[in-house]
């Protein structure tokens, strides 16, 4: 059931009104009712990874109280490890062995030798990488002591399997989450109607420019060989838009979904594609995933502590996992080290926490420097999504060699009988609402705010794409 | 709570409005084009006059050449349309009648395309913007899972075929930017020839009785039209070329020229041959069953 189907345009609002008219009584209904639509929600998926979510769940609850009531350091530790061990082995059984079998085999390969792997058909469970994060950040908060195990059931299974962020996140935090679904919630008007239109700004971003660029881009992408030049520079600026219209679309829907509920779900975006430097980049795009990877990876390591060697090992490491967390594929792990190269010279340099301000821009030299440093962010940002989005490393290169070889920036008529250059008008229109409202969560709220909205179903409705349902990017990480 | 309501009944009842509107500005437009392609074409012509006309998929489109029989004194014009089937060829003679032209043979392309009963998409599509005001097109397809949807839910024709008339073809169509479906009389000539050619695989394929097939020919009949059904040539390296003597004993009546052109170098891939091609292929055509008409 995906947030852009008909399907769950008929669940939302059953949810919705037994949420608030049946159960709206106590905290416990309230609960009880989110949960069944959760579980109803994942099992529309399939229905079987319905035990492997309650499992993890229960491992986690069970965990949890286990490292609380344990008398000696050593026993809280061993169920913290039990516990990761057996998250991050279904993991990487479901989502990394085939690559680790296949890798070994060629590698055994290149030194001579004949290995035949066995290879496990299985399909991978929607968002385990995300409820897998999830229960280990609670994990990890109770073994240092930040917060209290959760002895209510129901209510800790809500905090994973929230049918709004069950799929693709944002990845949320017992101690950001848990205390709201602790309480009864009271509908807010003004929070509700807040949900209703980042929702249908979600689906904008979802169905009008993520679909539209996935369309010339999936062309460029899988015909570089005979693009030109003009061609493979707008096939990885679509990619970008892409992948940021429907990752970002789909944080904003489940955001807006959940506020109709009365919950506050983290922010996943901060219109990163204006950012001025690599590492303001990360701080705004998929900054849950970006601040979970600091807060339990990132500072146990040492964080920024030690020399300068330690904290460009500690870069690495998490800009690889964070790659290898996408998926079990050498191209993400080369669009983590590639960030990481970029971040490399700001953490020397002493720059990586410079853009941490915001800025207004004014007719001076300072403001010119700014929109040069967003635009070469921009590009660099680019040219790793290539790598991102191609099928081998080898098809990266050529595609990037290509592009400065092949030198030609004619308009190219493509195969899906469209000019390479038509969606540059849409991604510009769309790049300047988006930057005359980055002070917004959405755009739509404010002045004019019917306006606004008349004017996102219409594009919606008449720039969407529909005859070709595209799943959310993030669904399959 | 109540506050809430009265805004999602305005949000739903600004989404109406803005379904009627669009689906009125669209069909607009489309009502008043006639160069976009051989359906826009054929739905705002009338009272045409035609000798022979051409009907069939690509192998249509790009294989006769009227010019070779207009030089003889003949009016055609070629109707294939690539991807089209025999459902979509039966709607447009359907349409043909029903916009009182007058044709005296009609060629008809029979041979891959009878292996299915079923329609094709992008062809459908074509046709929906007339679905209102075309009781023969709303007749045709009233038995199509999706016609209630299709007819009475504003724009969601155009959602569900957004691909072939969403708003890119709705915004070519109103700055009524031509296409070149039309030129030639509507015959369209492969330039290129794909080399090393792949040969074609018919072994999939089995001839059956196609309902669209009997369709075409009760029309013919009831409208005194001559229907000429044939086959089409294909490259000599196509697998189970016996897949075209199955045809004739499905449908003996129709005529067999799948080897009137057999040359590698008229081909242009092994399924659709090359402009010389289909020059070769319309003279052996006219040679065969028509005769010069006397110049006035």
């Amino acid at each position: 059931m995906f947030f852009n189907s008909l399907h769950f345009t008929i669940f939302l609002p059953i949810v919705f009104i037994m949420y608030w008219f049946v159960g709206h009584k106590s905290k416990i209904n309230q609960n009880y009712i989110l949960i069944l639509a959760s579980y109803y929600f994942y099992s529309c998926w399939d229905w079987r990874f319905l035990f492997l979510l309650v499992f993890s769940t229960l491992l986690d609850y069970v965990s949890a109280m286990k490292i609380e009531k344990s008398k000696t350091q050593s026993e809280r530790k061993m169920w913290l490890w039990l516990c990761i061990s057996i998250n991050l082995g279904f993991l990487g059984i479901f989502k990394y062995y085939n690559f680790f079998a296949s890798s070994f085999a060629e590698m055994m390969h290149s030194f001579g030798f004949s290995v035949s792997p066995i290879l496990l058909k299985l399909i991978l469970p929607v968002g385990i990488s995300f409820y897998t994060f999830h229960g280990l950040s609670y994990i990890i908060d109770i073994y240092y002591k930040r917060i209290k195990s959760e002895k209510n059931f129901v209510d800790y299974s809500l905090f994973v399997s929230y049918f709004p962020l069950l799929v693709a996140g944002p990845i949320e935090r017992a101690t950001h989450l848990l205390p709201q679904i602790k309480v009864r919630r009271k509908f807010e008007f003004e929070k509700a109607t807040e949900g209703i239109y980042q929702i249908v700004w979600g689906l904008v971003k979802k169905v009008v420019i993520a679909d539209s660029c996935a369309i010339y881009a999936n062309e460029i992408f899988d015909h570089y060989q005979t693009a030109n030049s003009l061609s493979l520079i707008l096939g990885a600026i679509y990619f970008a838009f892409q992948i940021y219209g429907d990752f970002s679309g789909y944080s904003d829907i489940a955001l807006g979904t959940s506020k109709l509920f009365g919950i506050d779900l983290l922010r996943n975006f901060n219109y990163p594609y204006f950012s001025r430097d690599i590492a303001e980049f990360w701080r705004k795009w998929h900054i849950s995933l970006s601040s979970w990877f600091r807060d339990y990876l990132y500072i146990p390591l040492g964080g920024s502590k030690g020399n300068k060697w330690f904290q460009v090992r500690n870069t690495f490491i998490i800009f690889l996992v964070s790659g290898f967390w996408h998926g079990a594929n050498w191209t993400y792990i080369a669009w983590g080290f590639i960030n990481a190269l970029y971040f490399l010279p700001l953490l020397l340099l002493n720059r990586n926490r410079k853009n941490v301000d915001d800025f207004t821009l004014k007719p001076d030299f300072e403001s010119v420097k700014t929109i040069f440093n967003i635009l070469v962010t921009f590009a660099i940002t680019c040219l790793a999504w290539i790598f991102f989005r191609a099928k081998t490393i080898t098809d990266a290169i050529h595609y990037i060699k290509r592009t400065f070889q092949d030198l030609h920036f004619s308009t190219q008529y493509l195969k899906i009988e469209r000019y390479s250059h038509e969606l540059i008008y849409l991604v510009l229109i769309f790049v300047i609402i988006e930057w005359n409202n980055r002070h917004k969560i959405e755009p739509i709220s404010g002045k004019f705010s019917w306006l606004k909205m008349s004017l996102c179903l219409a594009a919606i409705l008449a720039l969407g794409v529909f005859s070709d349902i595209k799943e959310f990017i993030y669904f399959q990480f | 709570m109540r506050q809430f309501i009265t805004f999602l009944l305005k949000s739903l009842a600004i989404l109406i409005l803005t379904m009627v509107l669009l689906d009125a500005l669209y069909t607009v437009f489309y009502m008043q084009s006639d160069s976009r392609s051989k359906i826009d074409y054929l739905y705002n012509s009338k009272d045409k006059k035609y000798d022979v006309v051409f009907l069939g998929s690509s192998r249509v489109n790009n294989h006769f050449v009227p010019r070779i029989f207009n030089e003889q004194g003949y009016t055609t014009f070629n109707f294939g349309i690539t991807r089209s089937r025999l459902e979509e060829s039966a709607l447009m003679l359907k349409m043909m009648v029903e916009r009182n032209y007058k044709i005296k043979n009609l060629i008809l392309q029979v041979d891959l395309n009878i292996n299915t009963n079923d329609h094709s998409e992008a062809i459908r599509s074509l046709f929906m913007p007339y679905l209102h005001s075309s009781k023969t097109i709303r007749n045709f397809y009233k038995n199509i899972p999706e016609y209630n949807q299709l007819l009475y839910i504003p724009f969601y024709r155009y959602l569900h075929y957004d691909a072939r008339i969403g708003f890119r073809e709705m915004y070519q169509t109103a700055i009524h930017k031509k296409t070149n479906a039309l030129d030639n009389d509507g015959f369209y000539p492969l330039m290129t020839d794909q080399r090393p050619m792949v040969a074609a695989d018919l072994s999939k394929y089995y001839p059956k009785r196609n309902k669209a097939y009997e369709e075409i020919k009760a029309i013919c009949k009831a409208n005194n039209i001559n229907l000429i059904a044939m086959t089409t040539p294909m490259c000599m390296e196509t697998i189970n070329r016996d897949y075209f003597n199955h045809i004739n004993t499905v449908y003996p009546e129709i005529r067999r020229f799948e080897n009137a052109v057999t040359d590698d170098k008229y081909f242009s891939t092994c399924g659709h041959m090359n402009k010389d091609g289909a020059i070769e292929f319309t003279k052996i055509i006219f040679k065969t069953l028509f005769k010069p008409k006397a110049k006035p």
